[in-house]
């Protein structure tokens, strides 16, 4: 609460925006209107207030005029409050005894055709604001230390290329891999497309460029079994081999990979003449049996279905690119693809495509309807150009299945509280403009952990996920805007962990104080989005600068019109 | 978009090109023309008040030229910065015609007819490509017709359709339709204005014009000058009321499209034009379908296209969900042509692969989901900044290097690399963002290698 | 040597770079050739697969 022997003195600024409000509304009622408000001590209006002239009004105000909260009635926060805060400060008010009231949005807007109406609600809002300000308390931005230091969990491609990024940027990165080695599933494959290098040489050559980095420090057959903390502190166990290590980190990325789905039961897979794609690199890594005469390849085994609705993204890929290796070995060999959709999207996978069809691979569409039949030696399909089945003699059948997530994604998801999809991939924080963060700051993501990609898609997140995890590095510390949850009445609070169960931004957790189980907000986590705050029946939480009191007075002063 | 153009280590040059790059890696010299706006920028508070006020109507470049803006213009409502810019081709006053209404308008005084281009030059350790893509000209497929049947519309003109703040404010209004709409208005207008005329004449012979009309095609006011002025005015009346009733009466039977037809792979997949996939197009024609559907919902629609490929998260997911709520369906094939059919519904042709048929199906709009190209200007730039391209005029990169130009510390993102959906062109740019910081954190690195 | 970069086109991916970079604290110049930033998506309408508003 604010002190309540402190003399409110609040200065309200009410702007035409050229004609936007000025042309629609009634200024001089609205003037006159304001200056009768409670604590009003001083009231202007300006042809812009978020001009230079403007902005000297308010500081003048405040200075001259004693004013200890500016209210400015104009346009949107979303554009202009920053500035009205900014210039608050710069004269020595603290930036949150500041509030907006936007009279022309949704006000001046959309009553143009209605001045006195439109007048009216936008007396409303004033009051409204200058009820909320004066019960305005001064908040100081919340800041909190950095260790310059990156976990990455997962050492495949993407993993490798973030955790050598990081290290170039002159960051320390502690690389975490499951396996005996790095490479990920690269260490399956034979060669990649487009380019058609071998797989190893890949790995070879960003094995070679980590041990070479003095900044990063991987660790092998091992596992992340234990995160604390928030972002810019994190407290992490890896159990190795020798033992648990207790490692600080400011960022951590999950870059675990996926995993190619063994399709037991479907097609007669047995391994053997029966494959899946990731069992076809490794025979022709060995060299294929040269009385491998005819192949025939099924796609969307296992996917695009009732079970797993998502499209792979990359399994097409893979088979037109095994394919073409296949006739390399053999080159009488017939191999045809059947496919419902080739999602040979983007210039280089078209490009792969056309090449294929001119290197003597042959396409037949299918439907799901009616799915071809794998039978011995042969494998039967409706050719619905044609209109009729036809036999396929088949010495090696390939199922196309798609990449599924790992099986310890869930684990990795509990341990850094953050989300996995329907399909069990990582969930980011906005599937379009924030592919590589998580909603959780200071967690980021990459790779096919994230959902399929091909090498150059997990090398550009890789990258990419590294760029955003360099931020808070290179900062070294995290300013957070302080409109955040507080516990404002600790007694009230009985640890039940409704909220922190809540919490999209896993801001919250329960500890164990003198008096209890009780909340405790991580302050630089918090984005005060206000949902622990409505949730909490005890009404302990609160959130800066939009407590009950703030808004009752809010509701109070609307009511009283 | 509003955090660019607030932050305080981004200094935003819109209206700008590059004209020129001199250097290396961590020493780059950059030439940057800032065209004039004839407006000046500190002092425009994007008020909008000039752009009321100027008399000159132009075709809104945003909106595809369905819609119509000032000579006088923010580029779109919510723009950034929202400084408004006059079109110096289209300006009277700049085309040496008396008019200076905005400056008179300009209660900030920001309006500057005299201001010049500016030239300036700027030091930079490395640079990222994000130029973009241009939508392909489905004019150069000639059995699309997309010039002459007005209801062939292309992906994006029907976004700005399907836009609340758009032209048609989010109805499907047909581009035919709108024409006639249009018509009527301007004829209304002719029809008052001799109307008026018109009522001068009656009032002074006290009779209305028909019956007067009547009279004098019956030859009873031979050689009077003035009523032969008055007949001639009526005939030009009729001449214009005439077609507008039966514009009148047809714009009467005019419905939003509820019918719609997606043609995929217009320009892409074509080794006319584009041999690529572009990539995002199967997705963006399901996505205005579904949205078509949620503004009308007797609406059906029908995407033709190769293959669809919803390769990307979520993306099959939505495609189903299109099909089984939206009354989306998908037919396999690339449409042969597009011819015009009565009341302006376009007819599409097209081979049912299934049924092994050709076809001929009439809808009330087609829509054309046009390739990925590169921008126009991509060789000059790519020329300018010393970069090399790809067959196909994109940005050339590595598979390993996929932000990595050929020139060390100039990176790529985005469609100006290849076609890609947003999260990847969101992503790239994360990627290019990390590469250009290793360039100006670590100058003492710049030797290694420069694989990613 | 400088330790500015330039970014030339203030669409989806020249905004995302550019704001990347700057958060990093280095300063950005941002070319847009057009009077305003916001590129194609801002021409959209909405985005799949969410339907959310397109920026």
């Amino acid at each position: 609460m604010p002190d309540q022997n402190e003399d409110i003195r609040i200065g309200v600024f009410i702007c035409h925006c050229g004609s936007n409000i000025a042309g629609y509304l009634d200024m001089e009622a609205l003037e006159e209107f304001a200056k009768k408000l409670p604590h009003v001590t001083f009231v202007q209006r300006n042809l812009y207030t978020c001009s230079e002239g403007g902005i000297n009004e308010i500081k003048k105000g405040i200075q001259e005029q004693d004013l200890n909260r500016v209210v400015v009635a104009s346009c949107t926060p979303r554009t202009h409050e920053p500035l009205f805060r900014s210039s608050c400060g710069e004269v020595g008010l603290n930036p949150y005894l500041f509030e907006m009231v936007n009279i022309r949005d949704q006000c001046s807007w959309v009553h143009m055709k209605d001045t006195e109406q439109g007048t009216a609600k936008a007396k409303d809002l004033i009051r409204m604001g200058v009820a909320k300000a004066a019960l305005l308390e001064p908040q100081e931005p919340i800041i909190s230390e950095v260790t310059t230091r990156a976990l990455v969990i997962g050492g495949g491609i993407a993993g490798m290329t973030a955790a050598l990024a990081i290290a170039r940027r002159g960051y320390e990165v502690v690389l975490v891999e499951r396996e005996a080695s790095l490479g990920g599933m690269l260490n399956a494959l034979n060669q990649v497309g487009p380019t058609m290098m071998e797989a190893s040489d890949l790995v070879q050559e960003k094995v070679k460029a980590i041990s070479e980095h003095s900044r990063i420090t991987v660790f092998t057959q091992a596992q992340v079994t234990e995160v604390q903390g928030f972002i810019g502190k994190y407290h992490a166990d890896i159990e190795t081999e020798s033992g648990v290590k207790k490692i600080d980190v400011g960022v951590v990325i999950v870059a675990t990979g996926g995993r190619a789905l063994v399709p037991e039961g479907l097609y007669g897979y047995d391994g053997k003449r029966v494959v899946n794609q990731l069992e076809l690199e490794s025979l022709l890594k060995g060299g294929l049996r040269p009385d491998v005469q005819n192949v025939v390849m099924i796609q969307c085994v296992g996917s695009r279905n009732k079970e797993r609705p998502y499209c792979s993204r990359i399994c097409c890929q893979t088979a037109v690119k095994n394919a073409m290796l296949v006739r390399e070995q053999n080159p009488e060999a017939r191999v045809c693809i059947l496919y419902r959709d080739m999602q040979m999207y983007g210039v280089e996978n078209e490009e792969m495509f056309r090449d294929s069809k001119k290197k003597g691979v042959r396409y037949i569409n299918y439907t799901p309807e009616e799915p071809p039949r794998v039978e011995d030696g042969k494998v039967q399909v409706y050719h619905a150009l044609l209109g009729r089945h036809m036999d396929l003699p088949a010495d090696l059948v390939v199922l196309s299945t798609p990449l599924v997530s790992h099986e310890d994604a869930e684990t990795t998801s509990q341990l850094l509280r953050v989300p996995i999809d329907e399909n069990g991939f990582f969930l980011e924080g906005h599937v379009k403009l924030k592919p590589l963060d998580f909603a959780t700051d200071g967690v980021f993501l990459c790779g096919s952990a994230r959902f399929p990609s091909n090498i150059r898609e997990a090398v550009a997140q890789g990258l990419g996920a590294a760029s955003r995890a360099s931020i808070p590095l290179s900062k070294g510390s995290v300013e957070v805007e302080p409109i955040i949850s507080v516990l404002a009445d600790e007694d009230a609070c009985r640890g039940c962990g409704l909220c922190v169960a809540l919490c999209p931004y896993g801001a919250l957790e329960i500890q164990q104080t003198e008096k209890g189980r009780k909340v405790h907000v991580i302050d630089v986590a918090c984005k005060g989005c206000g949902v622990c705050a409505a949730t909490c029946y005890q009404h302990a939480l609160s959130i800066n600068s939009f407590t009950d009191q703030q808004i009752g007075a809010q509701v109070d002063a609307f009511l009283a019109g | 978009m509003l955090d660019v153009g607030r932050h305080p280590n981004i200094e935003l040059l819109a209206y700008s090109e590059v004209e020129g790059l001199k250097g290396t890696a961590g020493e780059f010299t950059i030439t940057v023309r800032k065209k004039t706006r004839y407006v000046e920028e500190d002092k425009c508070t994007g008020c909008g008040a000039c752009a009321e006020k100027c008399p000159t109507v132009v075709p809104d470049a945003f909106n595809e030229g369905l819609g119509e803006r000032k000579a006088i213009y923010s580029y779109f409502a919510q723009g950034i910065p929202s400084t408004h810019t006059i079109d110096a081709d289209h300006c009277r006053q700049l085309n040496g015609k008396k008019c200076g209404i905005c400056a008179k308008t300009c209660q900030a005084d920001a309006i500057n007819f005299d201001k010049k281009d500016q030239v300036i030059e700027l030091d930079v350790g490395a640079v990222i490509i994000a130029a973009g893509y241009d939508v392909f000209d489905p004019s150069q497929i000639p059995e699309y017709h997309y010039t002459e049947i007005p209801n062939v519309v292309t992906a994006i003109e029907f976004e700005r359709l399907l836009s609340a703040s758009g032209p048609t404010e989010g109805h499907l209004d047909r581009p035919s339709d709108r024409a006639v709409l249009k018509e009527i208005a301007s004829l209304e207008k002719q029809a008052k204005k001799s109307q008026k005329t018109l009522a001068r004449f009656e009032e002074k012979y006290n009779e209305s014009s028909a019956s007067f009309y009547d009279k004098f095609q019956g030859g009873q006011y031979e050689g009077d000058e003035d009523r032969q002025k008055w007949a001639d005015k009526y005939a030009a009346h009729l001449a214009i009321v005439e077609p507008l009733e039966s514009l009148q009466k047809k714009a009467e039977g005019f419905t939003v499209a509820r019918r719609l037809a997606f043609i995929q792979c217009v320009g892409s997949r074509d080794f006319r034009f584009y041999p690529f996939c572009s990539g995002y197009c199967c997705m963006h024609s399901i996505k205005e379908a579904i949205i078509a559907h949620e503004h009308e919902p007797e609406t059906a629609s029908v995407i033709f296209g190769m293959d669809i490929r919803a390769v990307g998260k979520g993306f099959e997911e939505y495609k189903i969900r299109g099909g089984n709520d939206s009354n989306v369906s998908y037919v396999r094939g690339r449409v042969a042509e597009i011819s015009a059919g009565p009341d302006d519904n376009p007819v599409v042709t097209f081979e049912d692969t299934r049924e092994r048929k050709v076809k001929n199906q009439a809808f009330d709009l087609v829509v054309l989901a046009t390739a990925c190209a590169p921008i126009k200007g991509m060789a000059a730039l790519a020329e300018t900044l010393g970069v090399a391209l790809d067959p196909y005029g994109f940005i050339k990169t590595s598979p390993l290097s996929p932000v990595d130009t050929e020139t060390p510390g100039i990176f790529v993102c985005g469609c100006a690399e290849s076609p890609m959906d947003v999260p990847e062109s969101v992503a790239q740019a994360s990627s290019a963002a990390e590469r250009a910081a290793e360039v100006v954190f670590q100058p003492e690195m710049k030797e290694e290698k420069a694989v990613a | 040597m400088s330790k500015d970069v330039l970014v030339i086109g203030g669409g989806i991916a020249g905004m995302q770079a550019s704001l990347d970079l700057a958060d990093m604290g280095i300063k950005v110049y941002l070319v847009e050739k057009l009077p305003s930033i916001g590129g194609k998506m801002a021409q959209l309408d909405k985005t799949f697969p969410t339907n959310d508003c397109a920026i």
